[in-house]
């Protein structure tokens, strides 16, 4: 197997406060990966260290192929224009403009306006566009549609797609369940510095559906049991009901939603 | 073009598009020239011998001080900085990018001063031309220095004007260029030697090269690279 990327016993501490717990994973080249969790959980501390754009204080970080990067807070000089933006940064990178890559990222529309008057979908895109300016073999996003209409996800979107169809391992930081659901091959969740949850999303999603919250209206009130098998439960609760004189008034069964079980083992309530 | 030339041929253009450089190289050093230069000749007939000397004080001092820091500000206390590093620019082109780009716009105001102020005012012109340029561009070079590591310590754009301030009004007071040196008390006059515009005004006024006004000068461009050096470094690290 051959790794873009492996992580062994990453720490980071911000004074007394331990940011990242001896994280230990690896990235597949060609894949798109995601790290996940709750704003705080470390998601871009984790990949400003493999980025090397923030020191750690132990463990090991292999970084197999050239990087682009995509910042979650990113900014140009209000002034600049997005081609001259482009050349600079591909001076100094060394490599020949790919204006099929700017083409597609549509970044050729806007040659006209500065950076100060380009939406937050212009701008996510140009910074998309200045992260693979050096053809980058591993490209991280962090973040990559905070802000973006719909029409504006769904174009990156397609844009991520299609850098995984040239062979690129993209990295992806996100609190976004529906984006990593439809993009990612697999998945990290991180809590409090550590990886709670680590597999594929489909891995994740069969989780989800093995889990079912019951709700039971009956004359004496509102009840609601989660299970894992629906059948048993509720064939239980109801003879339970019945031995008791309860009548039941109505049952409803959520299956829960992705999101609701990220956050779940985001923050630690995973059963 | 290289990477780096193309980085400073930018920077001079985008200089040009945000106005505010140009609000502090230009308009105010020669709305300044303008106003004062009419008063100071009105009042004392001899201030003609030194008027271009001691507005190019001013509008040097003024684009070096205040105009140059917060520029640098915006790249250094933000996402640009990251931006660049992430991506494979160097921290030092933003700095010294708008150093050079900031030294042509101060030289051309200066050079429009020197121009007009003999025809406008009817101002002497310094005794040797060539002196006058390297002088300038010496103490142009020196401003700049400074301003440089006030935009590189400061990243809070209030407490920079603050701080900005603080170098900028001692220099102009005590320079010279306003009340004669001779006629402030000794720690002022003491005081004055700090700023590099006392020394750039000196070198300006002379009719024959002293190497006691320049090596003030040098040493405090010397001080201020060593110590943007230190600065950028730190960047770099954090």
């Amino acid at each position: 197997m051959s790794y873009a990327i492996q992580i062994n016993r990453l720490k980071k501490n911000y004074g007394d406060h331990t940011v990242l717990k001896e994280l230990n994973f690896d990235v597949k080249k060609g894949e798109i990966f995601a790290l996940l969790g709750v704003n705080g959980a470390g998601k871009t501390t984790a990949l400003e260290c493999i980025e090397s754009l923030r020191k750690y204080d132990s463990g090991s970080i292999v970084v197999n192929g050239r990087m682009g990067i995509q910042l979650q807070s990113a900014s140009l000089p209000d002034h600049i224009k997005p081609m001259e933006a482009v050349r600079l940064f591909a001076k100094w990178n060394k490599t020949n403009i790919d204006y099929s890559m700017l083409e597609a990222l549509g970044i050729n529309e806007l040659k006209k306006k500065m950076y100060t008057d380009m939406s937050t979908g212009q701008k996510r895109r140009l910074h998309l566009a200045l992260a693979l300016i050096s053809n980058p073999d591993i490209v991280f996003l962090d973040e990559p549609t905070a802000g973006l209409d719909v029409e504006g996800r769904i174009s990156l979107h397609d844009q991520i797609r299609k850098l995984k169809e040239r062979g690129k391992t993209i990295i992806l930081a996100s609190h976004d369940m529906a984006e990593v659901e439809s993009l990612c091959d697999r998945i990290a969740i991180l809590n409090d510095g550590n990886i709670v949850f680590m597999g594929t999303v489909a891995e994740l999603t069969s989780k989800i559906r093995k889990r079912y919250t019951l709700h039971i209206k009956t004359e004496q009130g509102d009840k609601s049991f989660e299970s894992d098998n629906i059948g048993n439960t509720m064939l239980t609760l109801l003879e339970d009901f019945k031995q008791r004189g309860i009548n039941v008034l109505d049952i409803k069964i959520d299956k829960g939603t992705l999101e609701q079980h990220f956050i779940d083992i985001a923050r630690g309530n995973s059963k | 073009m290289s990477a780096f030339m193309y980085g400073v041929v930018l920077q001079w253009k985008l200089d040009i598009r945000s106005k505010s450089l140009l609000v502090t190289c230009y308009v105010v050093p020669l709305l300044f020239f303008a106003v004062m230069g009419g008063i100071f000749t009105s009042i004392n007939p001899g201030a003609k011998y030194t008027l271009i000397q001691s507005m190019t004080v001013l509008g040097v001092s003024t684009g070096a001080l205040v105009g140059l820091p917060p520029s640098l500000v915006e790249i250094y206390g933000s996402d640009i900085k990251k931006v660049y590093k992430a991506n494979g620019v160097p921290l030092y082109l933003g700095m010294v990018s708008m150093f050079l780009s900031a030294f042509i716009h101060i030289l051309i105001m200066c050079t429009i001063i020197y121009i007009v102020a003999p025809i406008a005012f009817d101002a002497a012109l310094p005794a040797s031309l060539p002196l006058y340029f390297v002088s300038l561009a010496a103490f142009i070079a020196v401003s700049l220095s400074i301003g440089c590591v006030l935009g590189l310590s400061v990243k809070n754009q209030a407490k920079l004007t603050m701080i900005s301030q603080v170098i900028f009004l001692p220099s102009i007071m005590l320079s010279g260029i306003m009340l004669p040196v001779d006629l402030l008390p000794v720690f002022f006059k003491i005081a004055g030697k700090i700023f590099p515009a006392t020394w750039g005004y000196k070198m300006m006024t002379d009719d024959t090269f002293y190497f006691g006004s320049l090596w003030p000068l040098a040493a405090i461009l010397f001080g201020s690279i060593i110590v943007c050096i230190f600065l950028l470094k730190r960047l770099q690290k954090t």
